[in-house]
């Protein structure tokens, strides 16, 4: 096993990848199947756009990639861990990678400031977490994130009573202050408007300038092209596009939403 | 896609015959609701002469029991703090004992799936046991007097609270618990910090309602002598002192509206 493991971290170290994914599969019965063979992967410090139709997959790579949903087969490592190995290798894979939903997934009732600390929840002992006094050192760091997505002045406002685009950027916040290899974003900016979305993404590609790499979901041609280093294409649960963002032209855009397009024509 | 649009009139309505299923079973849904109420008031055996008959005599009782005996009033204002006391007791035990159920018996925060089952079935019979047959029970074993009473008090109440407690943590959002376990946080860790500050409002007013009722519910526990104002009611109606039972009755009643207007106002805040 450790032989394994050191084959592994030597890999890992050789072609550089922070995540990555083995023959994905996972359907939902009877009829439904989401992923269909993904193999991923994701090197340090770069901004992937995953583009695809609703239904193409995106979301299941997303939760397979935090171990949210288990894969019928393939292998997810993150940071040199199969994380389906034991509870506690999916644990400590999980602190590397941070997740940002498309529903923002806040805690309602506490403040921006304390749903940005759930970022360092893995971080500190029960006991901080049980009776909510964290050390000065990560408080400073929760203010710090908020400030990078220009929410410092919102630190004591309540989650509930933040707009959806606030909302989305205490979720970066959050993912910031896990201080993770990775960030996954599902549809990030999709229920945005293109200001809040612009700020999103630009909070995202600040991550990136300092080393983390974003995976981004997106919908929006053109902002996969402005912000992402490499574009990602999902159709019906198989990877149909992987090339360098100014590479992808416009048939190849066609034909990842094609299918979709039949669909809504007849 | 089929556009054509026909004049008001053309349009063929469904038939329903009169003697289509749904009606059959609406007339035989009638027939068995008259034959259960009409076996339930022979069971009941409902006599409204007797109640006729029986109505002077209880004129006449609260005719004697005017004005209201006030030389005992220490004591019976002591019964009642004994009764307030038990219910408050008993609904905190009852709801120290409902925290770690309430985790194990709710499907999506439950250890383990082998765990919750057991834990709703012991949570349904405490529930389905009334804090009046278990005072019952306790009196024999403990004795007389308000311990008796705590004790039945916070079994009911244990197995009521934790399961509307359950009830409230299977209801809330999962997404936020998600966020907190996939950044790589622990399971009690996730739920001391995304699920209690979600649920507590809901707990803390489930914990009033059920001081509450218990307060109204610990008044009849004195009957069999389990402590507090019910034991004095049992007393003077047994004794026939109609003004010392009219002061009981009213001291109830002030008791009682004093608490849930309180309770209320409590939960209200929580909103």
């Amino acid at each position: 096993m450790a032989a394994a493991q050191a084959r592994i971290t030597a890999e890992l170290n050789g072609n550089g990848l922070v995540a990555y994914t083995e023959g994905l599969t996972k359907s939902y019965p009877p009829a439904v199947t989401a992923l269909d063979g993904v193999s991923f992967a994701v090197r340090p410090g770069e901004f992937v756009a995953v583009l695809g139709p609703s239904g193409a997959g995106k979301t299941t790579l997303f939760r397979c990639l935090t171990g949210l949903t288990r894969p019928d087969r393939g292998t997810v490592t993150v940071a040199g861990r199969d994380i389906w190995q034991s509870p506690r290798e999916l644990r400590l894979a999980r602190r590397e990678l941070a997740l940002i939903f498309q529903q923002f997934n806040l805690i309602r009732r506490l403040s921006a400031l304390e749903n940005v600390l759930v970022g360092r929840l893995a971080h500190v002992p029960a006991w901080r977490v049980i009776s909510r006094c964290f050390t000065r050192a990560d408080r400073q760091l929760a203010l710090g994130c908020l400030d990078t997505v220009g929410l410092l002045d919102r630190a004591g406002t309540r989650a509930d009573e933040l707009s959806g685009g606030q909302q989305q950027r205490v979720a970066i916040a959050r993912a910031l202050a896990q201080h993770a290899k990775v960030i996954l974003a599902d549809e990030p900016v999709a229920s945005l408007d293109p200001e809040s979305s612009a700020t999103v993404l630009q909070s995202l590609r600040s991550a990136v300038s300092a080393g983390v790499a974003v995976v981004a979901s997106l919908h929006q041609v053109h902002l996969a092209r402005e912000y992402a280093d490499r574009i990602v294409a999902l159709r019906d649960g198989r990877i149909v596009e992987d090339t360098p963002a100014a590479r992808l032209d416009t048939r190849a855009i066609e034909q990842i939403y094609e299918r979709k397009g039949e669909r809504e024509a007849s | 896609m089929a556009t054509v649009v026909r004049r008001a009139g053309e349009y063929p309505e469904p038939v329903v015959a009169w003697w289509s299923g749904r009606r059959l079973r609406f007339a035989l849904v009638l027939i068995l609701l008259a034959a259960l109420y009409s076996a339930s008031w022979h069971l009941a055996k409902v006599d409204p002469g007797r109640l006729l008959t029986g109505l002077p005599k209880m004129a006449g009782w609260a005719a004697k029991a005017w004005p209201p005996a006030t030389d005992e009033l220490p004591v019976l204002l002591l019964r009642t703090a004994e009764t307030i006391a038990m219910a408050a007791i008993g609904t905190t035990a009852a709801a120290l004992l409902a925290l770690p159920m309430c985790i194990v018996a709710a499907r999506n925060v439950t250890p383990s799936m082998a765990l919750y089952y057991p834990a709703r079935w012991l949570l349904n019979a405490l529930r389905g046991v009334d804090s009046f047959v278990f005072a019952l029970l306790f009196v024999a074993a403990v004795g007389l007097g308000p311990f008796a009473g705590v004790l039945g008090i916070a079994l009911h109440t244990w197995g009521s609270t934790a399961k509307l407690w359950a009830e409230a943590i299977e209801n809330i959002p999962p997404g936020p618990l998600e966020a907190a376990a996939a950044t790589g946080a622990s399971r009690v860790k996730v739920i001391a910090y995304a699920l209690l500050p979600d649920v507590a409002p809901a707990m803390v007013s489930v914990g009033l309602f059920w001081w509450e009722f218990n307060v109204r519910a610990s008044t009849v526990l004195g009957v069999v002598g389990a402590g507090g104002i019910g034991q004095e009611l049992k007393n003077s109606m047994d004794l026939l002192l109609f003004p010392r039972l009219l002061t009981i009755i009213l001291l109830i009643l002030v008791t009682v509206t004093v608490i849930d207007h309180t309770s209320e106002w409590l939960r209200r805040k929580l909103e």
